[in-house]
């Protein structure tokens, strides 16, 4: 077997929670490909633009590294291309919550089997800490010396809104967290969506540090229960509860399940 | 023989169908016919017509003079009078207004009598056509019944095939065996999606609509690189919306064909009118130095050929191909005898995931794929890009027709055109002193054109745009400038007596 690992210098932040999730990923994998469960030829990635991203180069996987926002639709391609290929999207809340974001809201409407692990540290960092859509109010950066005027956009909702069939967040400092819903969401047989809680630590490091908020919930499949859930963090005030884990999960036809040309080819 | 017949009428009222009809019985009885489809953008009222144009010899364009007006209400009387001949017939569809809904295949039945069809003909089309045929074949006969014929028509050998430029693109794609069509609708391309969604389960392929044509490109280039033959389409404003794929596939490299049909702009401009006003962008959209080709086919023979070229080539160079038409060429009805040459068969033999290590990126990489910001690997992959583009320019010059030369070949006076403006062109030339120089490849551009250029005392430029977009591409790439030029830009396509006329008074 092939090593995860790549020779490309890592270039993230010394202490950058990206590490950790690089390593949760190679986990998570390293267990699916042991198992003899799949190949690492079976995975396919796409990174959007970003510190995320980054993660490209040092995954020993196949993949495309996209353009800015694209790399939901670029992975849907990839699904509609070859349905058994296993793929993995890395986006920022950047990538997927600015430019991307109607690809973001399609992609629980098609309901490809993949997974979109996102990056959420409400900035843009490898810009120099523009803000997102989940960045709070009052976030003063270099592009926004008046701090940002709005409230921030919630995406768990959004995803509930969208008929999202598994919705997740975890923590970047959590690795086993991390490796449990990362094996969740690539058994769970749809489109499965993470949000992984970041700090960064250069820019907008007033929205860091909030372990004391995050509380681990059980798996969740009742949609009553999951709008609670995903009204408990408004990615604003300091105050208020972040429940981690699968804050949504049901069962609905996935693409490939539903265009009668792709499920024939499913092995 | 050559007749002009234009069919108007409120939109919903059924002028394609009379068309139809007529159209197939013509062919089948031996005539060519071109027919010009002239609609708004609304779905019921307002205006449209149709120029069906009927000749004993192959034709691939209208005039603007009609032999015949068939008038489905009295608007089109209003509004094409004018074009009416001297001796012309007019056909009112107000006679037949108890036939209700059937007030088409009566026009239908009416016109096939005028030009001297046997009822039979008819009564067989509409029975193809219907499935219950009784009471439609009894609106034709009334129709049929209540004209005098004029024209007299022969029954003639030739059993030519009516094919629009859409249809074209598809049967293209279909012998190359595409895998997947993913686009989002724009006129005029929307056609090309709907003909390949009709039988894609017959067909094994998938017609995938998506949010918009930035996911639609970034889904082709996904899909391509996950081994399927992908191809995507659009109109130019979708087009510019799929640039940065474009630049995309550049880095890449994923094989890359996009189906680029104009219309009018800028911005949202004639929506279902046609311009040859989009070569300018199909040449240069995409941030960054990266290959292309450009095809640009001028009927849809030529269109089923170009759009195999264009799938094969696209995964032979691991390029981006771009098939460019319009709504003129796209929506026409041309017919034909001619056969598409065969097309160059390929399989994907490149490394695929599922069963390789593959990395594609948008970054400039090193061997191994990873981003790369060294100075001598940005150089190096630069110049393999120039160089392949060398490779591909070699390649299509050895194997692929990309100009043609039509009319009087020894003449000293030579039009340049291209596209959907060809058809025009060919039938304008017919009696006149001039050849005709037919730009099929666009990018790269055949070393000919300028030794064709320099042979002739008279050179004259013909398209639908206001810059002479492929003026300029040959001033370009050739050191020429052709002063004379013919160009049209009010969403018309040239009819071809006015183009004669033209071309006459400059040659």
């Amino acid at each position: 077997m092939k090593n995860l690992s790549t020779q490309a210098e890592n270039t993230w932040c010394p202490g950058c929670p990206n590490h950790m999730i690089l390593e949760s990923v190679k986990q998570t994998l390293t267990k699916l490909i042991e198992s003899g469960k799949h190949k690492q030829t079976d995975f396919a990635i796409t990174t959007d633009i970003g510190c995320h991203a980054k993660i490209f180069d040092y995954l020993n996987l196949s993949g495309i590294y996209c353009l800015h926002g694209r790399a939901i639709p670029t992975a849907i391609g990839m699904k509609l291309g070859n349905p058994n290929l296993k793929v993995l999207t890395f986006a920022g809340d950047g990538a997927a919550y600015a430019e991307g974001i109607s690809h973001f809201i399609h992609a629980f409407k098609y309901n490809a089997d993949m997974t979109l692990i996102l990056h959420d540290n409400q900035s843009f960092s490898l810009t120099t800490g523009q803000p997102t859509p989940t960045s709070q109010q009052g976030y003063i950066s270099k592009s926004a010396p008046l701090g940002v005027f709005d409230k921030p956009m919630n995406p768990i909702k959004l995803a509930l809104a969208s008929n999202a069939t598994f919705i997740a967040r975890t923590n970047a400092r959590d690795i086993p967290h991390m490796v449990e819903i990362f094996t969740k969401a690539i058994a769970h047989k749809g489109f499965s969506f993470i949000e992984i809680i970041q700090d960064c630590l250069v820019f907008n490091i007033n929205a860091n540090n909030k372990d004391k908020q995050m509380y681990k919930i059980k798996d969740n499949t009742n949609k009553q229960t999951a709008e609670k859930l995903a009204n408990e963090f408004d990615y604003n005030s300091k105050s208020g509860k972040i429940p981690l884990g699968i804050i949504y999960q049901s069962k609905e036809p996935t693409l490939e399940e539903k265009w009668p040309q792709l499920k024939t080819k499913l092995k | 023989m050559k007749l002009n017949i234009i069919i108007g009428g409120k939109a919903g009222q059924g002028i394609n169908k009379v068309t139809e009809i007529v159209a197939n019985i013509l062919n089948k009885y031996g005539y060519f016919t071109f027919n010009y489809r002239d609609y708004q953008s609304l779905i019921q009222g307002g205006h449209n017509f149709n120029t069906l144009c009927i000749a004993d010899f192959q034709i691939e364009s209208h005039n603007a003079k009609a032999d015949i007006l068939v008038a489905l209400d009295g608007r089109t009387i209003k509004t094409h009078k004018q074009a009416l001949k001297k001796n012309g017939t007019i056909i009112l569809g107000d006679q037949f207004k108890n036939e209700k809904r059937n007030l088409n295949i009566a026009l239908a039945g009416a016109l096939a009598k005028t030009l001297g069809i046997p009822l039979q003909e008819l009564e067989t089309e509409i029975k193809s056509q219907f499935k219950k045929s009784a009471k439609a074949i009894l609106s034709a006969k009334k129709g049929y019944e209540s004209q005098k014929t004029i024209y007299k028509l022969k029954k003639l050998k030739d059993s030519p095939l009516i094919l629009s430029g859409s249809k074209a693109v598809a049967i293209g794609a279909k012998n190359s065996g595409l895998d997947l069509y993913i686009a989002y609708p724009m006129t005029p391309a929307t056609n090309v999606m709907n003909e390949l969604a009709k039988n894609q389960i017959k067909n094994n392929l998938i017609v995938f609509q998506c949010e918009n044509e930035i996911a639609a490109a970034n889904m082709a280039l996904g899909a391509s690189f996950a081994g399927a033959k992908t191809m995507t389409g659009t109109s130019g404003g979708g087009f510019d919306l799929m640039g940065e794929a474009l630049s995309l596939q550049g880095i890449s490299e994923i094989p890359l064909t996009i189906y680029l049909a104009s219309r009018p702009g800028p911005g949202t401009g004639v929506p279902t009118y046609t311009a040859q006003s989009d070569l300018d962008i199909a040449l240069r959209a995409g941030h960054g130095e990266f290959p292309r080709i450009v095809i640009a086919p001028g009927n849809p023979i030529e269109t089923i050929e170009k759009t195999s070229e264009a799938l094969f080539l696209a995964e032979k160079f691991r390029t981006l191909s771009i098939i460019l038409s319009d709504k003129h060429l796209a929506e026409s009805e041309f017919s034909s005898i001619s056969k598409p040459a065969k097309t160059p068969a390929f399989k994907i033999t490149r490394p695929i995931p599922g069963e390789d290590l593959v990395k594609n990126s948008s970054y400039e990489t090193d061997k191994f794929g990873n981003s790369t910001e060294s100075y001598t690997l940005t150089e190096t992959n630069t110049n393999a890009r120039m160089k392949k583009y060398n490779d591909m320019k070699k390649y299509i010059r050895k194997n692929f027709e990309m100009i043609k030369i039509h009319g009087n070949k020894k003449s000293k006076n030579l039009i340049v055109g291209w596209g959907s403006s060809s058809g025009a062109i060919k039938d304008a030339i017919k009696d006149l002193d001039t050849k005709f120089l037919q730009v099929l490849y666009c990018k790269p551009l055949s070393l000919q054109i300028k030794k064709e250029i320099e042979k002739a005392d008279n050179v004259i430029l013909v398209e639908c745009n206001v810059t002479g977009q492929l003026g300029r591409l040959i001033r370009e790439k050739t050191g020429i400038k052709i002063e004379n030029r013919l160009l049209k830009y009010n969403g018309r396509p040239f009819h071809s007596n006015e183009l004669k006329n033209l071309i006459e008074g400059m040659i």
